[in-house]
């Protein structure tokens, strides 16, 4: 399950990515739905985070604990840091720190999947 | 005082802060780690890490205050994180035998897709347009008073 939920956002985040890529290149604005989003994305990292704590408090062990809990803070705070420093700017460029920010959450959907290897019983 | 706030005035510069918000988060968070448990294994290699964690702290800080006009931080700060990038990443191929595990700088950042390489020259190429007056009409214009 753990797995699949990392699927899931790392397909959600390439998507949140490309739409915030593609409006920064025709130089649009950013429109609300682009925010709605890069919520729903946070809500999908918001569950595998809340999953996989739940699993490790299970005593399933992770094969790089560490790290892996590192990954699952950042995963669920980078959005929300994001968007918050764009409150005030929906120009063009805020787009782009979307993309910025969405391209690494895939990246940390990966690294999750990597540092968490199916875990240990 | 009528001065805008920073954080009103979009443009380049706020991807510019993103990719160092998140090096310092990346770099930080992994040299504290590899530092606290591991130490002995590669200290030359996490100590690096832990000074590009702070170089991108300082570039984020210096980047800010370059988009509001004050540029001679980041004049420096930019060039010292681009000369520390050459260097480590040229040293961590010459001599990888002092590099028993990867640094962030290592073989110029090829950890991170080479992002710390590129991010320096981004920056400067930013500043060069700054100070050529190339901000949005509208945004605050610096006055060289406190």
């Amino acid at each position: 399950m753990l797995d699949g939920l990392s699927y899931v956002a790392i397909v959600a985040s390439a998507l949140v990515t490309v739409g915030a890529g593609v409006l920064f290149a025709v130089r649009r604005s950013r429109p609300r739905r682009l925010d709605t989003a890069a919520w729903v994305l946070e809500v999908i990292l918001l569950i595998r985070a809340v999953a996989g704590a739940g699993t490790l408090l299970h005593g399933v062990k992770a094969a790089e604990p560490a790290p892996y809990l590192g990954y699952l803070i950042a995963s669920v705070c980078v959005m929300p840091v994001a968007l918050g420093a764009l409150t005030e700017d929906r120009e063009r460029w805020s787009n782009a720190v979307v993309a910025v920010a969405a391209l690494a959450l895939a990246v940390i959907s990966v690294r999750l999947l990597m540092t968490w290897g199916g875990g240990r019983g | 005082m009528d001065e805008r706030p920073a954080a009103s005035h979009s443009g380049p510069h706020k991807v510019l802060l993103a990719f160092y918000a998140l090096f310092v988060l990346a770099a930080g968070a992994r040299s504290a780690f590899q530092l606290a448990t591991e130490l002995g294994r590669a200290p030359l290699a996490y100590s690096l890490s832990a000074v590009a964690a702070c170089t991108y702290a300082a570039g984020w800080v210096a980047i800010r205050r370059a988009s509001v006009g004050r540029t001679g931080f980041a004049s420096v700060m930019l060039w010292v994180e681009l000369a520390g990038v050459l260097a480590v990443g040229t040293l961590s191929l010459v001599r990888s035998s002092w590099f028993a595990d990867a640094s962030v700088w290592s073989e110029y950042g090829v950890g991170y897709g080479f992002v710390p390489a590129v991010l320096p020259v981004a920056g400067l190429f930013w500043l060069r347009h700054q100070r050529r007056g190339g901000r949005r009409p509208g945004s605050p214009v610096p006055t060289g008073t406190p």
